[in-house]
Parts: structure tokens; C-alpha cells; sequence
């Protein structure tokens, strides 16, 4: 048995801070059941030192990684960060630490009804499924890859239960069911790759030399797309979507923001683990086949995604077969296998964590604040989960209004979210490099569906506000006589976490528009 | 100076939809009035001393903010600063309506801002990024400040417009990334200098095609141009005045800027089809006017028209030609903002622009209007003397007498259909003339044009007369650089 031959604490530290944070919130739990409000702050500052320590590597070189838990062979360290790991686990941390500050616990007597479970459930098993998205971006061999890639799935699907609504319950089983079933694949896939390239790590010169062997390259080949169909679940890439509406629309907004965000950032890189010993490797090689259909799947994740979202008319609804579309933009760099096309998954994918997670604060709020609250429970959506409940937002609520425009003309690509259209040209740089001419057209068709699907909700933010209903139904803001200037521009009190969210995740897509480098700079 | 042009309207726009939004239409309206003319002022200085501004912006993607001025984006530029004035002193005595006046400014000033940044990028990428910004403020300004009758087709005509032009350009980005991975640069002016060496043909006429294709949206050329007439049908008068004066030229110079510049080869090859295709235009364009009910249409179908000729004239692959599309351009800006300031007032006044409605002679109750419709209409059919002569009867004559590496008998037949053209527009603008202008009715009386309106009038109305006596200023402006472009050619 080989023994650990180097350890590099600092490096672990964005997988282990939330960790730890994670025991402290349960043993502070079992010591002192009555606290309410420290579970929250120990995990806000276990995801910002987390964020820190990911810092290093998002800065460092692409040929120099870091690395930790290294054992004597060659290529055998579990643990390695280059600058496209180190960025998305600060994207991951980052997400979380916005969805925490949302499910912020209320002051007793509030109308929020929390969630089942008490604060510090909520928020150890929202450290928990970080730890397992930081985790997994940076595992380097199939056993810590795969525990992390169910590390950062199972808490969600405890996530989207703890509501406990007919809906809820729903949501959690289609989600329980989906990674039941992709973890199956995922299982028999790691089988393969193990069979075929004889080690248990993700090494380059490993899946070369089994490449070359005819025999073993169609095992390892199968293994491949068995991996990329189960990370295509969590990803929510077509054919393995079908839980992704449910889901987002069982849970809570925060939670289904954690999904959106977090999880997605662990998803894609679970599948850049995979995809990185290809990287080079192009289309003369054998890894062809694998590539072609991650093109595919990308093509078709974006159609079909953007289609269904221009028909929905629940917010939730809509941004969930947003993320199915966005996920087949952020697949479809890597049917080119080069670091350019890593870094630029990486690049869209953080630019849609950005401006999705901007849309679902604002979401929040405003179910939040919406005047019929119509209890829990039923089929239909619930409170202010329509998009009628949007007319005249940027109007009456310019402060909220300006951050969901911008986030949705972000995602669509257009200008003043520069961000977005940025990432545009980044995802399909190496496409058109590559000359595959059909999905770059297919990318085009979509980035015009992908307009009208978010403008449609713009334009109802645009529109007049309803002369009746809205301003008197607000049984908050009418009570309050002395709203100052801010409240004024968010149309009501905000619960100051949830303020925090918003300028948080608002401030970072406005200096990312106007400074898109902020963003992209982190990959290298 | 040219950062100044742009981050001074931008950031007065930013203002006025952040915390000027309660500010009354006179207010908002003096802020921008004096924005524009600023920025006019920034601009011509920019194109009197020429600076250049390159500073990295995203270095992971090798876009850079490098910024220039040269003969084919100095017109335009003057053009676009003079019409981003002319715009908001005409909303002046008419606040508008569907929003407030403060995002209506907002958005007349962002369309100036991208439209600008347009024609003083240097790096394709950049071009790209500037070419979007004026999609969402005038998609604001067609489904909020646009025709009050009717909302669903203002819906309409916004969607229209923003899905189409947004596919034309993505479809220009995959040829902007196309050109940029495979030359390895994206500065446009060095792109140029190699004029696609080492580019193979085919992938040179790839790179040509989707460019033109994307481009051939904004511009627009037929079959492509159906989104025009519905946008500029519903638009309110400032939006048509920039979208016809300012917009389409950014697809005609990114024509020039983008495919012709850097990869003739493959644009030589595309060339015939762009120029049947803008015959094609003439013609329908043209006959559509013959039968066009609505006042408004009739004059978006006769931009499609001479859009066809300034594709003729790129098409042609010589100097003359070049010059006399930068010319008709640039012209074209000047007469159809006339006409659509004339016809956008006509319209505000009667109602409607239908033309089977019987209304007073337009030359009896209002002479002034009168006056500058029958001019904007001599403008428009070609008539010497005025802007549009020298653009049009040049580039039918580049056609005649093509470059050498063009088919010689096709484009023949192109300069006669485009002639043929010329005469379809003289029967539209004399139906035009007989059934709004000339007349003996009197009732019902509509108000005669003056303030503010009259005074947009009147400076378009000179240029247009400037443009058409004295050519030779704007031609020589354009001539270096065009030598440049297509060599010493006739």
C-alpha cells in the first residue's frame, strides 16, 4: 500500500473549508440547539475562505497546476488545480455563498415559512454539496471523483425536499431517480475506463496508449460516452433533462438557484476531468466518436432547451429549460478537445452562473413580495410565479427590474450584458476554429431563439405597470411609512441577506459587463 | 477625443435611465440636445485630427478597444453625429409617448453611441460587440415609443427586427471568427493589409459568404429585407430617422470593412450574386412603391431600393464603384431622413399615413412640408443636382464597366435592370407627388411644419442640394483609402 507522499493543506483548502464548516454547523447544532443565526455565518465564512484559498490556482499557470495528496508514481496526484478548476470552484463557492445569504434564517414571526429541518440542516447540506462541486473539479483519479460527484448531488435532492409540498416531493424523486440512474452509468463507465486504460487516474499518456489498441479503445470509447451520459444528467444536456423543470420548480427559488449554479458548475467539471486527457488528442484520433456526440448533444440540448422555454410561463419553468439551452452552449466548445475549448466551457459557464444566479434572486424577491399568496401545496404555481407578475417591474421597482433586465440580456447575449455576448464569441471561438461549420449554424439558429425566449420576459418588465393591484396589494410596503430612498427603489422591504445577494451577484454581473476580463481572466 | 465621443452620451444615457428618470421631457431633452451636439463636436474633431486609441480590454480573447478614424468611417461618422443632433432637437416640441421621455432620450443616444463605435473600430471582434449595442435600445424604441394604434404590431415589428438582425449577425461573428482563427489576428486594418494571404480559397470564400450573408441582413438586401418596412412603419419618426440614416449604413460599411477588405478573393467570387440579388432589390423595391397603400412603407421600400444600388456598387469590384456606394450611402442617410422626418410629421398629422384616404393637397395647406416632400422625392428618384444623382448613375456606371476579374455580360445586364430601376422610382415619386402633394382640396386642414421640425428640415434640406452640387469634398475624403482597398483601378 503506498503511503501519501505529499500533502499540501492550503491547496485542499477549498474543498476542506466548507467541510469543516459543514462539522462545525452540526456540532454547534447538537451543543446548542436554540442558535439560529450562527449556522449561517460560520458557513458564509467557510465558503469566502474556501473562495479565497481557489484564488491562487484560478491565478496561477495552466502548465504549472497545484497539486496535493500526491503518491510516489508518475502522474499520480489526486488532487490537481489548474486555472479552469481553480475558477470554477470559486464560481461554485461563490454561488453558494449567494443561495446561503437567500435561505438566510428569518427573524421569527415572518410569513417565510422556513424549510423543514431548522437552519442548520439547510446549511450543512448546502456545505455539503459544495465541498462535493469543489471536490470534484479537482479530482484527479476515479474514486474521489466519483464520491464527489454524488457529494455534490445527493444534498440537492435533500435540498429540493425540504419543502415539503406535494411538488417538493415530486421534484426530489424525479431528481433522486435521475442520479440514481446516472450514477449507474457513471459507475459502469469508471468500470471501463479502469478495464481499458489500466489505471485508476485521469492521465493523458494512459487513454493515449490505450487509444492506439484497437481492442481496448472501443471499451474505453463505451466507457467514455457512458461517463458523458451520466454527467449529461447532472448537466441537464438532452436526452437527460426531463428532471430539470421539476426539480427547479419543487424547490424553493434558492434551492433551485443552487441547482442552477452550483450544481451546474460541479456537473461541467466532472466532465472536464474526463474530457482532459483527450484534450489534443482532436478529431484524427480515436477519442472521434466521443466528440462528435458531445457536439451533438450539444446542438440538440440548445434547440430543444430554447424551444420549450419560449412556450413557459412560469418563471421557474422558463429559466430551467433556460439552463437545459445554456448547458448545450457550455457542451459545445468541447466537442473541440484543446485547453482553448476547456477554458471557454469554463468562460460560459461562469458568465450563465453570473447572470442566471442575478435572475433567481430577483425571482426570489419578488415571489417574496408577490400580494395573493396563495398557500403552498397546490399544483399551480405558487406566489408571484408568473410572468405577468413582472409587467412594469422596471418601473416600480427599478433597483430589482435593472438586475433581472440586465441578467436576462445577459443570457441572451445582447448588449448592455456585455458579459454574456462575450462569452458568445468565447464558446464559439473554438467551433468555428475547428470548421464545424453545421453546429456553429445550429449555434447561430439558437442565438436567435435564445433572444426571443428572454426577451419576451424583458419585454413584460418594460411594459406600463398594472394601474390596479401591484402598489396597494403589497401589505409590507404599505404598512411602512418611512420607506427610504432604497426601498423606494426596490418597491418594498428586502430582508438585508437577501439584499446582500443581490448587490453581491447584481455588482459582480455589472463589473463583468463592463470589464468582462474580470471574469474570463480567471481561466487563464 | 474618441473615447470622449462615445463615453459622453453613453454615460449621460446610463444617467438618464438610472437616476434622471423623473426628469421632465424639456429637462431630459436639453441634457441630450447638448450631449449630441458635444459628441458631434468630439466627432468632427476626431475626424479632423485622426487619433487612435488601441487598449486592451478582454486580453484572454484578444479584443482590444482599438479605435480609429479613416476616409470611409469619417463620412459616415459626421453623418451619424449630425443625425443623433438633428433627432433629439426634433423630439423636442413632441414628447413621446408609451414610456417615459427619459428612456426614449436614453435610447436615442445609445443607438448614436453603438453606431459610432461601429465606424471607429479597428478590431473585428470589437466591430462585432459595437454592431449589437444598438439592437436592444432600438427594439425599445419600435415596441415602446412606436406607433400608439397599434400594439401588437409595434410587438411585432420589434421581434421582427431584433431576431432578424440578430441572425444576421451572429452569423457575421462566425465569419468574424472565422477570418480571426485562421489569419491569427483581429485587427482589422492589418487584415486588410494582407488582404487574405494565406488564406486558402475555399476558405476564403467561406469567410466571404457568411460575412456577406450576415451583412446582407442590416443592409438589407432582398429576399432579406422583410423586417425593414414593419420596423419602420411602426418606429416613431427619431427611430425611422436613425434606422434608416444610421443603421443600414452599418451593414453597408461593414460590407466594406469586413469581406471586400480582407478577403477580395473570396468577395469576388460572392460578388455576381450580390449584385443580382441588388438588382433584384431595385426592381421590387421599386414596384412595391408602385402599390403601397401606407405613406411610411412606400418610403422603406424605397430604401430597399437604393440599398440594390449601393450593392451594385460594391459588387462592381472597382474604385468608381466603391466610391459611388460609399457616396449613395452616405447620401442616402441625408434623403431618407428627410423623407421620413416629412412623412413620420405627415403621418403624426393626418392620423395615418394611408394614401387612398382623401386628404388635403399637401402644397396648398402646408407649402413648407410640401416643399421638402417633392425635394426629398426629387432626391430619391435620381434627379441631378441633388444628393442622390452621383451615387446612383455611378454605380450603374461601375456596373456597365465592371472589374476586370468580373463577369462582364452579367453585370451589363445588372446596369440596365438598375437603370430600368431609376425609372420605376420616377413613376413612384411622381404617385406620390399626385397623391399627397399636388391637388385642390383644402380640407381638412392640417398644420404647416415650423419649430423645431422645420429646422431638422431645413439642414437636411441643404445638405441634400450641398451633396448633389458639390460631390467633390466627400468623394475626395473617401478616395485614399478606397485606392487603398481595390488598388489603382479605374
Amino acid at each position: 500500500m503506498s503511503t501519501v507522499a505529499s500533502l499540501d493543506w492550503p491547496v485542499l483548502g477549498p474543498v476542506l473549508a466548507p467541510a469543516a464548516g459543514a462539522v462545525v454547523v452540526l456540532v454547534a447544532d447538537a451543543v446548542a440547539p436554540r442558535v439560529a443565526r450562527l449556522h449561517a455565518v460560520v458557513g458564509v465564512l467557510a465558503l469566502l475562505v474556501g473562495a479565497a484559498l481557489a484564488l491562487p490556482a484560478a491565478l496561477g499557470s495552466t502548465d504549472v497546476p497545484r497539486r496535493s495528496l500526491c503518491l510516489p508514481a508518475p502522474d499520480g496526484c489526486l488532487y490537481e488545480a489548474g486555472p479552469v478548476v481553480g475558477a470554477l470552484q470559486v464560481g461554485a463557492l461563490l454561488a453558494a455563498l449567494v443561495v446561503l445569504l437567500l435561505v438566510w434564517p428569518p427573524r421569527s414571526g415572518t410569513r417565510d415559512q422556513p424549510l423543514r429541518g431548522g437552519p442548520a440542516v439547510l446549511v450543512a447540506l448546502l456545505l455539503a454539496a459544495t465541498v462535493g462541486a469543489t471536490g470534484v473539479a479537482a479530482a484527479h483519479d476515479l474514486g474521489s471523483w466519483l464520491v464527489c460527484l454524488e457529494l455534490a448531488t445527493l444534498p440537492a435532492i435533500a435540498l429540493v425536499a425540504l419543502r415539503a409540498t406535494p411538488d417538493a416531493g415530486r421534484g426530489a424523486l424525479a431528481l433522486l431517480t435521475t442520479s440514481l440512474v446516472s450514477f449507474a452509468l457513471v459507475v459502469l463507465g469508471a468500470a471501463l475506463w479502469l478495464l481499458s486504460t489500466g489505471a485508476a487516474v485521469f492521465s493523458g499518456p494512459a487513454v493515449a496508449t490505450a487509444l492506439a489498441d484497437p481492442q481496448r479503445r472501443a471499451v474505453l470509447l463505451l466507457g467514455l460516452l457512458l461517463l458523458l451520459a451520466g454527467v449529461g444528467f447532472k448537466l441537464s444536456l438532452v436526452p437527460f433533462h426531463v428532471w430539470t423543470p421539476q426539480a427547479y420548480a419543487g424547490g424553493t427559488e434558492p434551492v433551485a438557484a443552487f441547482l442552477a449554479a452550483t450544481s451546474k458548475v460541479a456537473a461541467l467539471a466532472a466532465l472536464l476531468v474526463v474530457l482532459r486527457p483527450l484534450a489534443g488528442s482532436g478529431h484524427g484520433s480515436g477519442a472521434a466518436p466521443v466528440l462528435v456526440v458531445v457536439g451533438i448533444v450539444a446542438a440538440v440540448s440548445m434547440t430543444v432547451g430554447n424551444l420549450v422555454a419560449l412556450v413557459q410561463d412560469d418563471p421557474v419553468r422558463l429559466l430551467a429549460w433556460s439552463t437545459v439551452a445554456q448547458a448545450g452552449w457550455v457542451a459545445l466548445p468541447l466537442s473541440v478537445a484543446t485547453t482553448q475549448a476547456d477554458q471557454a466551457s469554463g468562460a460560459y459557464l461562469l458568465a450563465y452562473v453570473v447572470a442566471t444566479l442575478v435572475a433567481f434572486v430577483v425571482v426570489h424577491l419578488v415571489a417574496r413580495s408577490a400580494p395573493t399568496a396563495t398557500p403552498d401545496g397546490g399544483d399551480g404555481p405558487s406566489r408571484g410565479r408568473t410572468l405577468a407578475a413582472y409587467t412594469g417591474l422596471l418601473r416600480e421597482r427599478p433597483l430589482l427590474g435593472g438586475a433581472l433586465g440586465l441578467a436576462l440580456l445577459s443570457l441572451a447575449g445582447l448588449p448592455p450584458g456585455v458579459l454574456g455576448l462575450v462569452a458568445k464569441v468565447v464558446a464559439l471561438r473554438p467551433v468555428v476554429g475547428d470548421g464545424q461549420w453545421v453546429l456553429a449554424l445550429v449555434a447561430v439558429a439558437n442565438a436567435v431563439l435564445g433572444i426571443a425566449v428572454y426577451l419576451r420576459w424583458f419585454a413584460v418588465l418594460l411594459r406600463d405597470p398594472a394601474p390596479v393591484g401591484r402598489g396597494a396589494g403589497d401589505p409590507e410596503g404599505a404598512g411602512d411609512g418611512d420607506e427610504g430612498p432604497v426601498e423606494e427603489l426596490l418597491g418594498g422591504p428586502v430582508p438585508r441577506p437577501a439584499l446582500a445577494a443581490l448587490i453581491l451577484s447584481g455588482g459582480v454581473l455589472v463589473a463583468a459587463s463592463v470589464l468582462p476580463q474580470l471574469v474570463l481572466g480567471l481561466l487563464g | 477625443m474618441i473615447l470622449l465621443a462615445l463615453v459622453v452620451p453613453a454615460a449621460v444615457a446610463t444617467w438618464l435611465l438610472t437616476a434622471g428618470r423623473s426628469l421632465p421631457h424639456r429637462a431630459t431633452n436639453l441634457t441630450s440636445a447638448v450631449t449630441s451636439v458635444l459628441t458631434l463636436a468630439f466627432v468632427v474633431a476626431s475626424v479632423v485630427l485622426r487619433p487612435e486609441v488601441d487598449r486592451a480590454w478582454v486580453p484572454s480573447l484578444g479584443l482590444r478597444w482599438h479605435l480609429a478614424v479613416d476616409g470611409i468611417s469619417a463620412p459616415l461618422l459626421l453623418l451619424t453625429a449630425l443625425l443623433g443632433v438633428a433627432v433629439v432637437l426634433h423630439t423636442r416640441e413632441r414628447p413621446p409617448v408609451g414610456g417615459t421621455s427619459a428612456a426614449f432620450h436614453a435610447c436615442l443616444l445609445l443607438v448614436e453611441v453603438g453606431a459610432l463605435a461601429t465606424f471607429f473600430a479597428r478590431d473585428a471582434v470589437l466591430f462585432f460587440v459595437a454592431f449589437e449595442v444598438v439592437l436592444v435600445p432600438m427594439w425599445v424604441l419600435i415596441t415602446r415609443f412606436g406607433d400608439a394604434h397599434h400594439p401588437a404590431a409595434r410587438a411585432e415589428a420589434g421581434a421582427r427586427f431584433v431576431l432578424y438582425t440578430a441572425f444576421g449577425s451572429t452569423l457575421m461573428l462566425v465569419g468574424i471568427l472565422a477570418l480571426v482563427t485562421r489569419a491569427g489576428t483581429s485587427d482589422l486594418g492589418v487584415l486588410a493589409q494582407d488582404a487574405g494571404r494565406g488564406l486558402s480559397p475555399t476558405t476564403q470564400l467561406v469567410v466571404a459568404s457568411l460575412l456577406v450573408a450576415g451583412l446582407a441582413v442590416k443592409v438589407p438586401v432582398f429576399p432579406l429585407h422583410t423586417w425593414l418596412p414593419a420596423a419602420h412603419t411602426t418606429a416613431p419618426t427619431a427611430g425611422s430617422v436613425l434606422l434608416a440614416a444610421v443603421l443600414l449604413k452599418m451593414g453597408t460599411y461593414g460590407l466594406v470593412r469586413l469581406p471586400l477588405a480582407t478577403v477580395p478573393d473570396g468577395f469576388a467570387r460572392v460578388a455576381p450574386f450580390l449584385a443580382v440579388l441588388g438588382a433584384v432589390g431595385i426592381l421590387w423595391g421599386g414596384l412595391a412603391c408602385l402599390v403601397e397603400r401606407d405613406l411610411k412603407r412606400l418610403v422603406a421600400y424605397s430604401s430597399v431600393a437604393h440599398m440594390g444600388f449601393v450593392a451594385i456598387g460594391l459588387a462592381s469590384g472597382t474604385r468608381t464603384g466603391l466610391q459611388a456606394a460609399l457616396f449613395a450611402n452616405v447620401a442616402h442617410g441625408v434623403v431618407s431622413a428627410l423623407l421620413f422626418v416629412v412623412v413620420g410629421g405627415l403621418k403624426e398629422r393626418w392620423g395615418s399615413a394611408d394614401l387612398d384616404t382623401a386628404r388635403a393637397a399637401v402644397r396648398e395647406v402646408a407649402p413648407r412640408l410640401g416643399f421638402a416632400l417633392i425635394l426629398g422625392l426629387a432626391a430619391s428618384l435620381g434627379l441631378p443636382g441633388l444628393a442622390g444623382f452621383w451615387g446612383e448613375f455611378l454605380s450603374v456606371y461601375a456596373a456597365w464597366s465592371p472589374g476586370d476579374d468580373r463577369s462582364l455580360g452579367l453585370f451589363r445586364a445588372v446596369a440596365v435592370v438598375a437603370a430600368l430601376g431609376t425609372v420605376l422610382a420616377a413613376a413612384y415619386a411622381l404617385r406620390v407627388a399626385r397623391l399627397v402633394w399636388a391637388g385642390d382640396r383644402t380640407s381638412p386642414p392640417i398644420e404647416d411644419t415650423r419649430g423645431s421640425e422645420w429646422d431638422v428640415v431645413v439642414v437636411l434640406v441643404l445638405l441634400t442640394v450641398v451633396l448633389g452640387v458639390v460631390p467633390g469634398p466627400l468623394l475626395s475624403l473617401t478616395h485614399d483609402t478606397v485606392s487603398t482597398l481595390v488598388g489603382a483601378g479605374p
